[in-house]
């Protein structure tokens, strides 16, 4: 899953731990989602969408070769 | 016990610090205290102090995420947890397959005469499959 998390959370001024600290998870965790290390739970992507008042797919998209799976 | 560390952006990251520090301090001192009771003499006291610091070391993992709002453990430790226990459980569950059944058979037919240390071993693992596939069951049901 690819994700512009880093833009859009650098873009509204926040730090990775003033954005976990705002969705109620670790920063290590956002650190992962933005590293493409760890996909996030439905309800935290929701979370997300919330926060930056976008749709989850304006964040998150499949990559191209996740289709092949 | 960790809510007043979370009043600034930062100070989540550092309760979260404390939260494992202490946890691993108490499991820290729980294990020297029972060695140190071997090496002494003093196993009764050793046992003592390690079934406290156990028992205080789990009931905090399992209390202070409840009693706080700081995210001391997420959905993605939780996720690392249950692949780590997946991993564990495959890979004893491999070994388990291709070597218990045949200690069995080679044990019943009188070829071989498993050593008790290989016994426990073998009705520990089949005590830990057991219990998953109870685990499992009530999981799946809930």
């Amino acid at each position: 899953m690819e994700n512009d998390l880093p833009r859009r959370r650098e873009a509204a001024g926040l730090s990775q731990g003033e954005l976990a600290e705002a969705v109620g998870v670790t920063r290590q965790t956002i650190n992962a989602i933005e590293r493409d290390r760890y996909d996030p739970s439905l309800d935290l992507a929701f979370k997300l969408a919330a926060h930056f008042e976008c749709h989850i797919e304006d964040i998150f998209q499949p990559e191209e070769n996740d289709d092949e799976t | 016990m960790f809510d007043g560390l979370a009043l600034e952006p930062d100070e989540p990251g550092q309760a979260r610090r404390v939260y494992y520090r202490v946890v691993y301090a108490i499991l820290a001192i729980a294990i020297v205290g029972l060695l140190a009771g071997l090496v002494t003499g003093r196993e009764v006291l050793g046992t003592i102090i390690y079934c406290g610091g156990a028992w205080i070391g789990s009931g905090i993992t399992f209390l202070a995420p409840k009693l706080t709002d700081v995210p001391l453990q997420d959905e993605r430790d939780t996720e690392l947890y249950n692949r780590a226990s997946g991993l564990t459980l495959g890979v004893l569950f491999v070994l388990g397959l291709s070597v218990i059944p045949a200690i069995y058979v080679l044990e019943a037919a009188g070829r071989i005469e498993p050593p008790p240390e290989v016994t426990g071993a073998i009705l520990l693992a089949s005590g830990l499959f057991l219990l998953w596939g109870v685990a499992y069951g009530i999981v799946k049901r809930r």
